[in-house]
């Protein structure tokens, strides 16, 4: 080490950035990640927080805090698990391993859906299926003269379809991406062994993506476990609760001890459940690895069911990404919720407040509260995608310059942790380490800051994985060429690693814009009057009956997304000419 | 399955066989049988065809025109489509990238064609030991392919598809993701292989060394079509085509274009042969071999100057290689030569040429 940094010319100066972006990179992930998680856990190890435990797990009140909504979430989990591999899986077959017509526009179909958030389809179902029991207006079916049951207006079942709808792309996406690696000639091999399709099926393709299904069937059962904005528009009017419904009430009650007890044991939950499936998919059977030649994949023919399998899935892409759309569009336009398509009006998008409709208040564009949370979503969205990219693309450096050391592997743990904690349950963390002010700093609660720290550490897991992904593109060659020249690290860094490092951090950014956007689990504990945030004020209108409101602010967040989408799309292939299209 | 009788019973006859993909035709009117215990070797530039072919005769792809035989029995025609199934022809792939199985073991990989070919599990057990011991990988049967290296993957690929001792072998180009060296070792380890099941094989390269050493049969393919068919010696001897004269047999020989003036043909005002050999052509070009063509002036031999460009050892005499304008000529040097690049070496012809080919590439019968 001496020797090294005696020859090298700028040795002191490289010898101090050595140690100082390191350091300050472990100082942040522990503010970050760690110091929010001990804080949750050293509050409930206070009296009060004794106390919480006790009433929580072993108390009269535990069946109603604990273990009905323990089980509530359990199902959803498992439904929506087993749902979203079903529709995923089935989707991601037929696009990669079939000749169905229109492969490239179901696969599209097939994606889209995530981008949408997950309250715009719990808000459409509402719109649609909402039965007159708790009062208020009625949704489309009943007030066209179709009674409406219970369970299919509230409750499990709509929830867990819904969430279905919105995490089953996620299962597609990692089941494709899966299928397309099954190489031609691993399905031709089994081919010339004799073996019929099924049995190349059952025998060979399902076997090897295996690790890939377990992968999305736990993700979407992590995703619906933590998903506060379908169990609380579509369950609780009914009083079904799940734990992050629960964690909610608590903490927005007052009752933080309880709420943070109750934070603990959903991470608990939600981490045993991807740790399980981790250790099944990790091993020697992780074989994932292993891939063909050229990506070429079989393509089996369909022969008659090519055109019915194409409407079913046509179908599914309609009903999950064109029809909430609609109706959230249709719903915002008309006075009556339940009356879709009669006496269309603009009264929710630009209407003047004093009227008769929408009691006295004035449209979304007129609202000062609206256009504030407008620009404070897009400027959240903004300042978290900029953090989460620079701290990703910093751990990551760090990470794969020093691999095999201990403090590469302590980052890495450390940055992945979040991914094991339900956004929600990390937000009631941030509130108990910042609800209070720390010696001279003041209590951070309600403030923009919070938010956009808390963003960026749940956003840590996604920005070191973009990162290790962008500096993977650039090889070591490419670097250490035009270190070979004389140019110094700055130089290089301009010249060699950013440009060709752009475009992946610009995807990147543009999906942590895009999911701080539409995320409500995290604000939703963190927000405050003095910053508002699109999701959220959708979210209040919809608790307090505004149908019209919500759904038009839904709209809203919808446009900025796709908006966001295609500016990445149309950006990125101006940044990098040289790619070919 | 109507057995359509094709006369005498070659192990693989393939008439008229075509092949096209949209406009593009892949493999043009190929005709080629070989007897039973045959190595074939199709060898050809990349996109020439041959892994087309092959997989036509793996069952994998079904000719456009044509038809393919294996014992007398059709089992592809342009027009029955694929007639036997890939799984039952008899015959056994090993693919390029080896395709194993990620998820089963090596046994299990192997194995698991016997299991599908409904092999009682005694019977099953013994074979998987028997090919495992032939192929010198009995300890790696319980591991994974990914936990082994390139070489002992490439066996494991090879066993699986003699477990089930398919009476013909298909090869694509088995060799080309391993080292020099390993190459090399596999190549006799095929042959013996070869021998101790007697299958008739038929392998895809695009080496031709490969092909001269392991054939008994080869045909050079060039844009899909079979340039020339039969023994390697007679390839090599007798080329029919200058595409087969530069592509086999190493060092590559050279091809000199000549042009007719008086009784003589020359090449830069130098005449290297009598006009009768280009039997009333103008032009025409002659086939030397480099050891046809000695460094230095040789006397009573017609000799040009060529600048020098290097020089290769091998077995005791030199390889040199040198421009005469763009043509490049390989020569050889006895013992140990070598030059300055660019510098001026007389380049002697001390052999009438081999072969005579018309400008168009085809041979000029003597």
């Amino acid at each position: 080490m001496t020797s090294l940094s005696i020859s090298a010319p700028s040795g002191s100066r490289l010898l101090r950035s050595g140690f100082l972006l390191p350091a300050i990179l472990v100082a942040i992930v522990a503010i970050l990640v760690v110091a929010p998680l001990l804080r949750i856990l050293f509050t409930t190890l206070t009296p009060e927080g004794i106390a919480a435990w006790k009433a929580v797990l072993a108390s009269p009140l535990s069946a109603n805090l604990w273990w009905r909504p323990l089980l509530n979430t359990m199902i959803l989990g498992f439904s929506v698990g087993g749902g979203c591999l079903l529709i995923g899986g089935f989707l991601a077959w037929l696009v990669v391993l079939t000749d169905v017509p229109g492969r490239r526009f179901l696969g599209l179909m097939a994606s889209l859906p995530y981008m949408i958030p997950s309250f715009a389809a719990a808000l459409a179902w509402g719109t649609l299926f909402r039965n007159s029991r708790l009062g208020g207006s009625a949704g489309f079916f009943e007030t066209s003269g179709l009674a409406i049951p219970d369970w299919l207006a509230w409750g499990l079942i709509p929830t867990a379809i819904v969430l279905i709808a919105h995490y089953y792309s996620l299962a597609y996406t990692i089941i494709a991406a899966a299928l397309s690696s099954v190489g031609a000639d691993l399905v031709e091999a089994g081919q010339m062994a004799g073996a019929k399709r099924p049995r190349i099926f059952f025998g060979i393709i399902l076997p090897v993506v295996t690790p890939a299904l377990i992968a999305a069937a736990s993700l979407t059962f992590a995703g619906a476990v933590a998903n506060f904005a379908a169990p609380a528009l579509l369950g609780l009017p009914v009083r079904m609760q799940t734990l992050s419904t629960r964690l909610f009430g608590m903490i927005e009650t007052g009752q933080n001890e309880r709420g943070f007890v109750l934070a603990l044991l959903l991470i608990a939950v939600s981490a045993l459940f991807l740790w399980l499936s981790d250790r099944i998919v990790s091993g020697r059977k992780a074989f994932i690895t292993v891939t063909g030649k050229g990506g070429r994949t079989k393509r089996f023919p369909l022969g008659a069911w090519r055109w019915p399998l194409f409407a079913v899935a046509v179908v599914i892409g309609f009903l999950t990404t064109v029809l909430p759309v609609l109706v959230l569009a249709a719903s915002s336009l008309a006075p009556q919720s339940g009356a879709l398509f009669s006496n269309w009006t603009l009264h929710f998008w630009i209407g003047e407040g004093g009227g008769e409709m929408a009691q006295g208040q004035a449209g979304i564009f007129r609202n000062p509260v609206l256009i504030d949370a407008i620009w404070n979503t897009i400027r959240l969205g903004l300042v978290v995608a900029f953090t989460t990219m620079l701290l990703g693309l910093g751990l990551a450096y760090t990470i794969v310059q020093r691999r095999g050391s201990l403090l590469a592997t302590l980052l890495s743990q450390l940055a992945f942790l979040p991914l094991l904690v339900p956004s929600i349950a990390f937000a009631a963390a941030y509130i108990a380490l910042f609800g209070a002010p720390i010696g001279p700093l003041p209590s951070l609660y309600g403030t923009f800051a919070l938010l956009v720290i808390a963003a960026s550490a749940h956003n840590l897991p996604f920005a070191v994985q973009s990162g290790r992904s962008v500096l993977g593109q650039i090889s070591a060659d490419i670097e250490e060429s035009a270190r070979l020249t004389g140019a110094g690290l700055t130089r290089r860094l301009f010249a060699i690693i950013f440009p060709l490092a752009i475009r992946g951090l610009f995807a990147g950014a543009i999906l942590v814009f895009v999911k701080m956007v539409r995320d409500l689990s995290l604000v939703v504990l963190l927000f405050t009057a003095t910053s508002p945030v699109l999701s959220m004020v959708a979210y209040r209108y919809a608790a307090e009956g505004f149908m019209q409101f919500a759904n038009a602010i839904t709209l809203v967040i919808l446009v900025v997304c796709l908006a966001a989408s295609f500016v990445a799309h149309s950006l990125q292939n101006r940044v990098q000419k040289w790619k070919a299209q | 399955m109507n057995a359509l009788a094709t006369g005498a019973a070659d192990a693989i006859k393939i008439r008229s066989l075509v092949k096209r993909f949209g406009a593009f035709t892949a493999v043009k009117d190929v005709n080629i049988s070989v007897p039973a215990g045959s190595f074939l070797v199709l060898v050809g530039p990349s996109g020439c065809g041959k892994s087309t072919l092959l997989r036509m005769l793996a069952g994998l792809e079904s000719p456009s025109e044509g038809e393919i035989a294996f014992v007398g029995q059709t089992v592809s025609s342009g027009a029955g489509g694929v007639i036997a199934d890939a799984g039952k022809r008899n015959a056994g792939l090993v693919f390029q990238s080896y395709a194993l199985w990620p998820h089963m073991t090596v046994a299990g990989n192997i194995a698991w064609p016997l299991k599908v070919a409904r092999w009682p599990r005694d019977k099953r057990e013994q074979r998987v030991r028997e090919v495992l011991s032939l192929l010198g990988i009995d300890t790696l049967a319980e591991r994974y392919p990914a936990e082994i290296s390139g070489g002992q993957q490439q066996r494991v690929a090879i066993a699986r598809t003699i477990a089930p001792q398919p009476s013909i072998l298909l090869f694509d180009e088995p060799l080309s993701n391993l080292d020099a060296k390993l190459r090399i070792e596999m190549r006799s380890e095929l042959m013996r292989i070869h021998r101790a099941t007697g299958a008739t094989s038929v392998y895809v390269t695009h080496d031709q060394v490969e092909a001269m050493t392991m054939a008994t049969h080869v045909a050079v393919l060039n844009n899909g079509r079979v340039e020339q068919f039969g023994k390697p010696i007679d390839l090599l001897r007798n080329p029919q085509t200058t595409f087969v004269a530069t592509f086999l047999g190493t060092p590559p020989a050279n091809l000199i274009p000549v042009r007719r003036a008086g009784d003589g043909l020359v090449f830069n005002d130098m005449m290297l042969a009598p006009a009768a050999l280009a039997a009333g052509r103008d032009e025409a070009q002659l086939l030397y071999r480099a050891e046809d063509v000695s460094v230095g002036a040789v006397a009573g031999a017609p000799s040009l100057m060529a600048r020098f460009a290097e020089a290769a050892p091998i077995a005791g005499r030199t390889m040199v290689t040198a421009m005469v304008g763009d043509l490049r000529v390989t020569a050889m040097a006895d013992n140990y030569f070598t030059a300055t690049p660019g510098e001026a070496i007389p380049l002697s012809f001390i052999r009438t040429p081999d072969a005579v080919f018309a400008a168009t590439g085809e041979r000029i019968q003597q």
